[in-house]
């Protein structure tokens, strides 16, 4: 049998890289639970908020176990969370040793991301076809196409490493509706407004709007109400990037582009 | 045609989202059909409906295509259900929104403001039903396809 404190180490980072990487709270605390509980940890709690884990567990006969852990959101990699879902289910099969998942779980926590070049095509992709579902025409699709590009640069390389999430919202909403601006004054694309919504969308918080409805209707209120603030808040700031750009332009040029 | 142009393009904006979000790749093609059929619901129903009331039968099927597929690759229904959302999401009148507020025309943009508010809330509640759809439902239309 197993140390204790080895086994909800096990439990715990399976959580820690759910949470981390986009999944529900729901999620995170049924995982810490049953890979606890099956390899032996018959009583304990767990609670969760969209930023921390707090875990206790209480054996009979054992020492008791408590942990806190800050769990600060990154962007998402739902590729681990699909990882980390299959390694609880092959645990609880009876697959994995302790030690065996901690080397799994390690393994996946360094599981490489999508190459930056793969990023920036996926986001140019969205922002094209978003363009064009929301109502441009097929050469604002690709005038969206490169500002989406632009606009994704700047995130991996100006506003990730280095901003807070409000300034990269407005600042990037801003970056995308200029990079649209030169691109329309160039003479690309023939609605400029379709642009900017394209040029924008990979800003939008996808996965907090998500999993904030998703927790609020596991009533997990707390960090469903967290995600969702947050969630707005970006929604907010993207809007106003946008709207600061148009209202410097218009004061300079007297609403001629707009 | 020009419909399907509609589908194809939230089919690849999906797509987009997907490889954002570091999905793996072979799940690729199930989220933009996820995305493309919601988008596809979407076009075919606001005719008849309020964008709303559209967002609202698109947001049910997106949901329940995205738990049918989790049960059937027996993965994170998260996978399927963020990236497939994402055509629903009310960018266009947030943006509209902000625009008329730099515009001064604060009525227009209260109304766009209340639309997107209202589109919300027929995505939250499309998550919201579906979600309370037992899990079994699932099961038994995946064995029942699989038996076929």
């Amino acid at each position: 049998m197993e140390h204790e404190r080895e086994i909800m180490d096990v439990a715990i980072e399976a959580g820690h890289i759910l949470l981390e990487n986009g999944a529900e709270i729901f999620r995170v605390e049924e995982t810490v639970y049953r890979i606890s509980r099956h390899y032996g940890i018959d009583s304990g709690s767990i609670f969760t908020l969209s930023n921390g884990l707090f875990v206790t567990a209480d054996s009979v006969g054992k020492e008791p176990f408590a942990k806190i852990l800050h769990v600060p959101v990154g962007s998402a990699h739902l590729d681990r969370v699909a990882a980390v879902n299959q390694l609880s289910r092959e645990i609880e099969e009876g697959k994995f040793t302790v030690s065996q998942a901690r080397a799994e779980l390690e393994r996946i926590r360094n599981m490489p991301g999508k190459t930056y070049r793969m990023q920036v095509i996926g986001a140019a992709m969205g922002s094209a076809g978003f363009a064009y579902i929301y109502g441009g025409s097929p050469v604002d699709s690709l005038a969206a196409f490169i500002a989406g590009a632009i606009l994704y640069i700047y995130i991996l390389f100006v506003s990730r490493p280095h901003l807070s999430k409000m300034v990269a919202s407005i600042t990037g909403g801003a970056v995308a509706t200029i990079a649209s601006m030169i691109l329309y004054g160039l003479g690309l694309g023939e609605h400029l407004d379709f642009i900017v919504i394209g040029s924008v969308v990979s800003l939008i918080p996808g996965v907090a709007f998500t999993n904030a409805i998703r927790d609020i209707t596991d009533e997990n209120y707390l960090a469903g109400v967290v995600r969702m603030l947050d969630a707005l808040l970006v929604f907010f700031c993207i809007a106003m990037g946008v709207g600061l750009v148009y209202t410097v332009i218009q004061r300079l040029m007297g609403g001629v582009v707009l | 045609m020009n419909l399907f142009a509609q589908v194809m393009a939230a089919l690849l904006g999906t797509i987009g989202f997907s490889i954002m979000f570091s999905v793996p790749r072979e799940y690729y093609p199930l989220c933009g059909f996820v995305g493309g059929a919601g988008w596809l619901i979407y076009c075919l129903v606001l005719p008849h409906a309020d964008a709303p009331e559209a967002t609202l039968a698109a947001a049910i099927l997106v949901v329940f295509l995205s738990r049918l597929f989790a049960v059937w690759r027996r993965c994170p229904v998260t996978i399927f259900l963020i990236p497939g959302i994402i055509p629903l999401v009310p960018g266009g009148d947030i943006y509209w929104m902000a625009y008329y507020i730099v515009r001064d025309q604060m009525e227009l943009s209260a109304d766009k403001g209340f639309e997107a508010v209202k589109i919300a809330v027929a995505i939250v509640l499309g998550i919201v039903f579906v979600f309370q759809v037992p899990q079994k439902l699932f099961r038994a239309v995946i064995g029942a396809a699989a038996r076929k």
